[in-house]
């Protein structure tokens, strides 16, 4: 199973503190990466748009040796580079696993719009308040850190950009997703009529809906997350059913 | 043999997070990931990276790690690691 973490803020270590102990433990061959431009990756000017981060999704595979096809897991805008992967190389995808994620359809744009909008409020605020300077000043090393590193990623390259500019998946897009997907999203989580969009027009979509729960799933429900993603799989949770990664 | 893992997990830290991060913290068995140091959640990950290069299979943090949720982690104090990691090398060693 390969992870696909969320934007700016988000890295692979949501995913090591969470799901990918208990899933190897369990026998699930398990991938772990930092997207381009996030965690420990390089951080080139461009290349940020989902359909990039599919190929680089793939490239990674193609790195690693790994020729059978795998189950992608996509936290919020992982979700989507794990859908587009799904889409551009169907022959190397055998699931996906989306967490509070909305990939396409009327849903999927707004949602969109809205991260676009809100990143670029965040990228002014960072170069302009001189937040990172006024945090080292207080002593908060590792906060200013992480502004530092935010505010290069949206003021330094072109991600805000390439979000906002290409085509969002349509709903003959996710019609056309052959591979089986599993979808759980948080009930009062402005997401929920995305995911009965993709119930609607992904033809093999099971959908998870966990109660008094938003956008935190992978956090705050990581039991009955884990729970449910190894039901999905066909996994016995003390690894007497091994399916491959 | 204590003094050693401290040492060098301590190398280790001061790898992962640059020794000028550590300026005038001296890192002991009370010394907290995330209070003391400020190590990043994905700092740990590189951390704990290079524990496994080094002591390998004698010392499983996958299972260790499990077991604690992240909050727990970044709370944990580096003398609870070094416990962990003497623990698991002494049974090791044990084995033969």
């Amino acid at each position: 199973m390969v992870f696909v973490h969320g934007l700016v803020m988000d890295n692979l270590s949501s995913f090591y503190y969470t799901l990918a102990a208990p899933l190897a433990a369990a026998g699930v061959g398990t991938i772990l990466f930092d997207l381009r431009g996030h965690g420990l990756s390089a951080r080139p000017d461009s290349g940020y748009s989902p359909l990039d981060g599919a190929r680089d999704l793939v490239a990674i595979l193609d790195e690693l040796g790994v020729e059978e096809p795998v189950h992608l897991l996509g936290n919020s805008y992982g979700g989507v580079v794990a859908m587009r992967t799904a889409l551009l190389a169907p022959d190397r995808v055998a699931g996906v696993v989306l967490v509070e994620a909305a990939c396409g359809g009327a849903a999927g744009e707004l949602w969109f719009e809205d991260i676009v909008n809100t990143l670029s409020v965040a990228a002014l605020g960072l170069e302009f308040d001189r937040t990172q300077d006024q945090l080292v000043t207080l002593g908060q090393r590792k906060i200013a850190r992480l502004a530092g590193n935010a505010s290069a990623l949206l003021n330094g390259t072109t991600l805000i950009d390439d979000l906002g500019s290409g085509p969002a998946l349509s709903e003959q897009d996710l019609r056309n997703v052959t591979c089986r997907v599993l979808g759980v999203f948080g009930a009062e989580s402005e997401l929920v009529g995305a995911a009965a969009e993709l119930a609607e027009h992904i033809p093999r979509c099971t959908l998870h809906v966990i109660p008094g729960l938003g956008h935190t799933v992978l956090r705050e429900a990581t039991d009955e997350l884990l729970a449910t993603v190894l039901d999905w799989l066909g996994v016995d949770r003390v690894g007497m059913d091994r399916m491959p990664g | 043999m204590p003094d050693d893992v401290l040492a060098q997990l301590t190398k280790m830290i001061e790898d992962v997070v640059g020794a000028d991060v550590l300026l005038g913290v001296e890192i002991t068995k009370e010394t907290t990931f995330s209070d003391d140091i400020g190590l990043e959640s994905i700092e740990f990950v590189a951390l704990a990276d290079r524990l496994r290069q080094h002591y390998g299979e004698r010392v499983d943090l996958v299972g260790f790690l499990a077991e604690m949720d992240i909050d727990e982690i970044m709370a944990m104090s580096v003398g609870r690691l070094v416990d962990h990691i003497e623990a698991s090398v002494g049974l090791a060693a044990d084995r033969g």
